[in-house]
């Protein structure tokens, strides 16, 4: 073997990359040459010189990495709650106990059966928050573009809300019961849109994320354009922020949007979202802004929207101060 | 040279690792929470290092993790766990690096309210040294360092990253990027090659 193809295989060699027979031949090969053994030895030392590169996370950041996390999971993202469950199981369980020695034990022993009638109720509720949701009175036309998907093994969570126990010796219990549901549809469909606008409040910013982004599509129609701006002004989540700045971007030349965008670009404290709103604002310029640019290059703290601000303002023959 | 958090580099999932993704799969957060927690030192690593920023970092975990949250029920063991995530959190990490090639522009220092300081003494380093020559030294080589690291495309640097910092073999490096053991070898060489010619007589 010639040193050409030995240097190819040093790399590998430290790092332990080569078959035997590899190994044993540029072990061989660099044994009598001087060169090679160089070779070997400065990349010994470059491996050396970056295992001083490594970095450590911070404890805390590993922490706080968890916690936005599970926060993140907790706060929207649907999952089984395993307490929730424990509860749900204990409750049915008692249930089923204390009715095992009453005369009407045969007609309600066993756990399958009592979660019938609460099953029964539990579907009664989503009725009326899917009618709060869905239009149920759509044509049938709209019913093929939207379908609604409830298994009946779907988990139920539920909560004891209450126990209020009555003169007669027995007690009245309070449920609260959430069911998953998953809803179908087209993005043009009326009732799909009214969902992904709820979602774009929900308390979990991945799913905030999501639904503005499907949103963006569908920015022509007037109650969408005007979530989109009320996300844009008060979403504490900038990545939330510059979905819904994407969104707007063929509405930048509506006088609302534009009067949100104004207001944008003196209040967040987001560096990319600043610099979107610029971008928005120049693609269709108006004489309002001339004068608030001017008075933003003198407060404002980061260099590059600075600088965009200054470039904007030249592009408009206007002076970057103000007189 | 590192191993990954599960001590499962390029091997079948443990038999406590395959139980808590099965419990995870079926609704347990204590599972999911605990295969998390068992795997997310090295995916922070590997995006700090990657990355060089705190925020990008924090960034790649959140998604990757959410990413697979939403997607454990599709995983059907029909590859090693680790390098199912693996593939999630290399190929986030790999447009972020793309998009920094495009934009270039991550600077070396960042503004702070004591004036600027090096992005790399933001973070904790593994051996510090009380001497000032050898501080200075390493401070320039740390400088050089991420000069060669910046002539990389963002595939070699993965391989890089991977193969050196994460202690992976390439045969799992290539399958994790959706490549070839002897095209990771290509790329570890060319990356090696790179820093030579940056670092020349530091090394």
């Amino acid at each position: 073997m010639n040193c050409d193809s030995i240097l190819r295989l040093i790399p590998l060699y430290y790092y332990g990359e080569l078959t035997p027979d590899e190994e044993e031949r540029v072990e061989e090969h660099t044994h009598g040459c001087p060169a090679c053994t160089r070779e070997m030895a400065q990349q010994r030392a470059l491996a050396a010189a970056l295992d001083k590169r490594q970095v450590v996370a911070a404890p805390m950041l590993l922490e706080d990495c968890r916690s936005d996390l599970m926060a993140a999971i907790q706060g929207g993202a649907p999952h089984v709650d395993p307490s929730a469950k424990r509860a749900w199981r204990l409750f049915l369980d008692a249930m089923a106990a204390s009715l095992s020695g009453a005369p009407l034990s045969g007609m309600l022993s066993g756990i399958a059966r009592l979660r019938q009638p609460l099953g029964a109720l539990a579907l009664l509720a989503i009725g009326f928050f899917a009618a709060r949701l869905i239009n149920t009175a759509a044509p049938s036309a709209t019913g093929a573009l939207l379908s609604s998907v409830t298994s009946p093994t779907d988990d139920v969570y539920s909560t004891v809300r209450s126990v209020q126990p009555d003169n007669s010796g027995g007690v009245a219990i309070s449920l609260d019961e959430t069911r998953r549901k998953v809803v179908k549809g087209r993005m043009d469909n009326a009732n799909i849109q009214r969902l992904l606008l709820a979602a774009a409040h929900e308390d979990n910013p991945a799913v905030r994320v999501e639904s503005v982004d499907l949103l963006r599509s569908q920015s022509g129609s007037t109650e969408v354009r005007d979530a989109l701006l009320n996300v844009l002004s008060a979403d504490s989540n900038a990545g939330v922020r510059l979905k819904a700045l994407e969104g707007l971007k063929p509405l930048a030349g509506d006088s609302e949007v534009r009067k949100t965008l104004r207001r944008v670009l003196l209040a967040d404290d987001n560096v990319a979202v600043r610099m979107l709103v610029i971008d928005l604002l120049v693609a269709n310029r108006d004489d309002n802004m001339v004068g608030m640019m001017q008075g933003l290059v003198q407060q404002e703290n980061n260099n590059s929207v600075r600088l965009k601000l200054e470039k904007a303002l030249r592009d408009m023959n206007a002076s970057p101060g103000r007189f | 040279m590192a191993q990954d958090a599960a001590g499962t580099v390029g091997a079948r999932v443990s038999p406590q690792v395959d139980s808590l993704i099965r419990a995870a799969q079926a609704g347990d957060q204590d599972a999911f929470e605990q295969l998390v927690r068992t795997y997310d030192q090295s995916v922070l690593r590997l995006a700090i290092n990657l990355l060089r920023s705190t925020e990008d970092a924090r960034d790649v975990y959140q998604e990757a993790f959410l990413k697979v949250y939403r997607n454990l029920h599709a995983f059907r063991f029909d590859c090693s766990f680790h390098t199912w995530l693996y593939r999630i959190v290399t190929n986030i990490c790999l447009d972020q690096l793309r998009k920094r090639k495009v934009r270039k522009e991550e600077s070396p220092t960042i503004e702070t309210q004591d004036g600027p300081i090096d992005r790399m003494d933001t973070f904790q380093e593994e051996a510090a040294h009380a001497d000032p020559e050898r501080s200075l030294w390493n401070r320039q080589l740390k400088q050089r360092i991420e000069t060669a690291l910046e002539d990389l495309t963002p595939r070699e640097r993965m391989v890089f990253e991977l193969r050196h910092y994460q202690g992976l073999r390439l045969r799992n490096i290539g399958e994790l990027l959706g490549t070839t053991e002897e095209a990771a070898k290509n790329c570890l060489f060319r990356a090696t090659q790179k820093m030579r010619a940056v670092l020349g007589d530091f090394t």
